[in-house]
């Protein structure tokens, strides 16, 4: 169990969130999964954020939220997400409600919004996100989506993300009720007695590319991936999966576990980041559906493609070696997957943390790293700014808030959030993941790093022996130590 | 997609709150606290980190649901007093959002509420704007925000009363690090490095060194002693024209302050208005190194005229930017054939008009604001621009066009440098012109290649026409 014990300065509330993982010593559990605190600086979005990155990558579905302009402002096409046919989901749609529709409500610019929406664009579905106005106002907009539906004869489903009734985590849970809305309402063509779906990837850079087409080597049909390149169709048909293979668990745990109760579908979690862990997901499926042609074949994808990439990984491992690690992330199913990443590369992770984990998750968590290492709830940018120093850590695995943070501190860095554009998924997406950590860290511009100019010494013109010049062009440059300025006591 | 009265598809504007946000990003020791629901912080504080790439940290005082029935005042006073305790702000602005608007909260009550419990001392200061975001778009918060902080300090009984013989400087429209940077040299070298007060003023603090050191508040912005001596300076300029720059008009008449407003000195022509302005005041002749510049400027024009004429431009993005740009468009011989603002602002078509009147009358220009990407898209693809002038938006429409993008404004996500992008000086002028002409020759040189490399053709005479211009 990890110990709470004041691991850096911060606000006394604050405390219980951040622990030291110590094996021997018996401490309480981490707290987690409650409302941020005001005035902490959560990185932390709100309810809308959840159900906007769970819901967004749905390629041919208008997207329209409802609230005032800055919710749709911030989040146009901030996923990186690609898609293989239509591209309507980049696209932001606002209802863009003004004083007046605040006073005398929004349903009826968000109806005429739907009307005109579903004329131009005809999109086979209109999602609906309520902001936090809506939930202040009351506009009932599940009788407008229902009136709407009736009308366009297309599914105009709400997605009820009032932004301030609780957490990111309740957000990804209104994206899966909205997804449910959905789910059984076409029959796909079945082309293969193995079907499956991939739930939580979010085709991030084309992520779910590398790994859909090893499942359909080995004879699986995946009727669909949700929701990174998902369009209405294949979500409507995504009951006839005998398998549902879970990657982030904290978005779709909950759309899993539905699907078991009302299909009877049962689901494994799995990750398809690091060269043992898509082992693992390949030997889960070949083990669930239990084809010994299946088996045979997931192994030969294993090894040739473990073959295949690792003179490289290797070459890198040796510059990447001994390097210590932190990492930041959204869900706690990538930050586990992350610790045996690193591992794989010969690094050691010293700080873990994430916005949205639960206790189990934490858990396991502590389980899988190492004595010493810092877990942290729900971080701030100081608290994460004193974690990097205090644990020397030499690169940080996060998103955009966190990327200059780091870059403040002289820690290399490494984007693994939605506008992320190279993939890191699969084996190839392994490989970009190493380069990705050898550019960053390995990097000549980290010598230059917090370095002041001195003026030349006086006699730097006069000729000089070998040994003297040397030592006068590392005294050129002064360099400073890291440190956060004010820390508070 | 066009004939929409409703939706908004890709929208131009972002909403007030982050507005406020760059403005007290732009003085001393200051941090901003939302008060809201924690989505709206995060969300600026990844807008502005994109653009930036800077650490940015806003505050939020975390609104729930129990918040929003009951009031916020709970949160937004422990929001207060974390945010004290960790970063030490000499100056907190609050902003609203449409949550905290909606639900009604009294900030000014709580404030004093807060400062009573807490006993703050009285030199922390915490001003609050009311920023719906229903309103208006973030243009208006940060002439708000402006406003709010200049009224707060120059208020105080504290400070000095004496007459300063400065110039105060107001920005009524966001302007980059760089283009901030460029204005305080501007204004050293023609009233003197200690005679002006720029605010808000984000050289430092949005673009700050690397030092080997992260600070909690980035250092710089317009100091406090200077906001509150602001009331006793001898002349002011508002930068910006097409809104009502409302600090300006509040310190002229509080205090008496002889004022004008001048357009953002971009370009030749407004930054000749903007530096002959400055040597009025300061009663000298224009200084013989800004002559040269100019002289340069103007060079670097006749260098470039013949590769720009009569190339169609659209620009679009906040309104003071794009008049400048517009400006400059026109003056080197452009023909800026579609002008778009982010927002709505009062003076805008009208100085925008009158600007075309006075350098290209019979040009035809078409005249846009308030309107949204997908609107903008229909408007490019009616009048066939070739190239785009605006912020990182633009680049689907770019895309679909097939024309070039030249990028300038708020936000750049999408390339590195947003931070220190020049437009405005003599400098600038210079800069935009030589980005916006090679990005000519580029695009020439494009159809060239794909005129050479058809094997079966030889140089016909026809590609030589369209590139007239001696080597």
């Amino acid at each position: 169990m990890p110990e709470i014990i004041s691991v850096v300065n911060t606000l006394d509330e604050r405390q219980p969130y951040i622990a030291l993982k110590q094996a021997k010593k018996k401490g309480t559990a981490l707290a987690c999964d409650d409302t941020s605190i005001a005035g902490a600086m959560s990185q932390r979005a709100c309810v809308y954020s959840g159900a906007r990155v769970a819901l967004n990558p749905v390629t041919d579905a208008v997207h329209l939220v409802h609230g005032p302009i800055g919710c749709a402002s911030y989040t146009w096409d901030i996923r990186g997400s690609l898609s293989s046919a239509k591209e309507t989901f980049r696209t932001s749609f606002s209802s863009n409600m003004k004083e007046l529709d605040v006073v005398f409500g929004g349903e009826k610019k968000l109806s005429k919004c739907i009307n005109e929406l579903a004329a131009l664009y005809s999109p086979p579905v209109i999602f609906v996100y309520s902001t936090c106005i809506v939930g202040i106002i009351g506009d009932d907009i599940q009788a407008v989506c229902k009136e709407a539906s009736m009308a366009h004869n297309i599914p105009v489903i709400p997605v009820h993300s009032e932004g301030f009734k609780g957490t990111k985590s309740d957000g990804y849970k209104a994206a899966c009720n909205a997804l449910m809305q959905l789910i059984g309402t076409r029959e796909p063509e079945i082309t293969s007695p193995y079907t499956m779906n991939i739930l939580g990837d979010y085709n991030v850079a084309g992520d779910v590319w590398l790994v859909k087409p090893l499942f359909e080597k080995m004879g699986i049909q995946v009727i669909t991936s949700m929701t990174g390149d998902a369009t209405c169709e294949t979500i409507s048909q995504a009951h006839r999966a005998r398998l549902n293979l879970v990657q982030c668990s904290g978005s779709m745990t909950y759309l899993a576990k539905w699907m078991q109760t009302q299909y009877g579908i049962p689901f494994r979690k799995v990750s398809y980041f690091g060269i043992e862990d898509i082992a693992i997901a390949l030997r889960t499926a070949a083990g669930f559906f239990g084809s010994q042609e299946m088996k045979r074949i997931a192994e030969e994808i294993i090894e040739s493609e473990t073959r295949r990439i690792m003179p490289e990984i290797l070459s890198i491992r040796n510059r990447l070696q001994g390097k210590t690690a932190a990492i930041y992330m959204g869900g706690a199913a990538k930050a586990l997957t992350l610790i045996k990443g690193f591992r794989e590369l010969g690094m050691e992770v010293v700080i873990i943390g994430t916005q949205t984990g639960k206790k189990d998750d934490y858990e396991q968590i502590s389980y899988q790293v190492k004595d010493g290492t810092v877990i942290v709830d729900d971080a701030n940018p100081l608290e994460l700014a004193d974690l990097l120093i205090r644990q020397k850590a030499d690169l940080m695995v996060a998103g955009v808030k966190e990327r200059f943070l780091a870059y403040k501190l002289g820690v290399a860095f490494c984007d693994f959030n939605h506008d992320r554009v190279i993939e890191f998924e699969g084996y190839d997406g392994f490989l970009n993941f190493a380069r990705e950590l050898d550019a960053s860290m390995n990097s000549p511009v980290w010598k230059a790093y917090g370095s002041r100019l001195k003026p030349a010494a006086p006699e730097a013109h006069q000729r000089t022996g070998p040994e003297e010049a040397i030592k006068e062009r590392d005294n050129m440059h002064d360099h400073n130590t890291v440190t956060v300025q004010g820390s508070v006591a | 997609m066009t004939d929409r009265s409703y939706a908004t598809v890709n929208p131009c504007i972002m909403c007030q709150p982050i507005g406020s946000v760059m403005a007290f990003k732009g003085i001393e020791s200051s941090m901003v606290l939302l008060h809201g629901s924690q989505g709206c912080s995060t969300y600026m504080r990844l807008h502005l980190a994109h653009h930036f790439r800077e650490p940015v940290d806003i505050g939020s005082s975390s609104l729930s649901e129990k918040g929003a029935v009951y009031g916020g005042s709970e949160n937004l006073k422990k929001g207060l007093k974390n945010l004290i305790l960790r970063y030490d702000p000499k100056v907190i602005g609050i902003s609203t959002t449409c949550l905290a608007e909606t639900i009604g909260d009294d900030i000014g009550r709580i404030i004093a509420e807060f400062r009573e419990e807490e006993d703050i001392a009285s030199d922390r200061i915490i001003i609050p704007v009311s920023t719906p975001s229903y309103e208006d778009s973030h243009n208006s918060g940060y002439i708000k925000a402006v406003e709010a902080i200049v009224k707060e300090f120059t208020s105080q009984e504290s400070g000095s009363h004496i007459f300063n013989n400065k110039l105060n400087v107001v920005l009524s429209e966001n302007i980059s690090p760089e283009d901030t940077r460029e204005l305080r040299r501007i204004l050293s070298d023609t009233i003197s490095p200690d005679s002006f007060i720029l605010l808000p003023d984000i050289s430092e603090t949005f673009d700050a060194p690397m030092t080997g050191e992260l600070q909690k508040i980035f250092p710089g912005g317009t100091s406090h002693s200077d906001i509150a001596d602001m009331k006793n300076s001898a002349a002011m300029i508002g930068l910006g024209i097409t809104s009502a720059n409302r600090a300006v008009s509040y310190l002229e008449h509080a205090f008496d302050i002889p004022s004008q407003e001048l357009p953002l000195p971009i370009g030749l022509e407004y930054t000749d208005r903007f530096v002959a302005a400055l040597s009025m005041i300061a009663g000298t002749d224009i200084p013989e190194a800004y002559q040269k510049e100019r002289g340069r400027l103007i060079d670097a024009m006749v260098d470039a005229h013949k590769y720009v004429y009569g190339t169609k431009v659209a620009i679009y993005g906040d309104p003071d930017n794009v008049l400048g740009l517009l400006s400059l468009a026109l003056e080197n011989g452009m023909h800026p054939i579609l002008v778009v603002a982010s927002g709505k602002s009062p003076g805008f078509a009208e100085y925008a008009m009158e600007r075309v009147r006075q350098v290209k009358p019979d040009c035809d220009v078409t005249v846009l604001e308030d309107v949204d990407f997908d609107a903008f898209n229909d408007a490019v693809k009616k009048a066939k621009p070739e190239m785009l002038i605006g912020n990182s938006n633009g680049k689907y429409i770019a895309k679909e066009m097939g024309i070039p993008l030249v990028r300038v404004g708020f936000p750049i996500h999408d390339r590195v440098g947003a931070q220190r992008i020049l437009s405005l000086g003599y400098l600038g002028a210079m800069n935009m012109l030589d980005r916006i002409t090679n990005t000519i020759l580029e695009a020439q040189e494009e159809k060239l290649a794909a005129k050479l490399s058809q094997p079966d053709r030889y140089a016909s005479p026809d590609w030589l026409k369209f590139h007239p211009a001696e080597a």
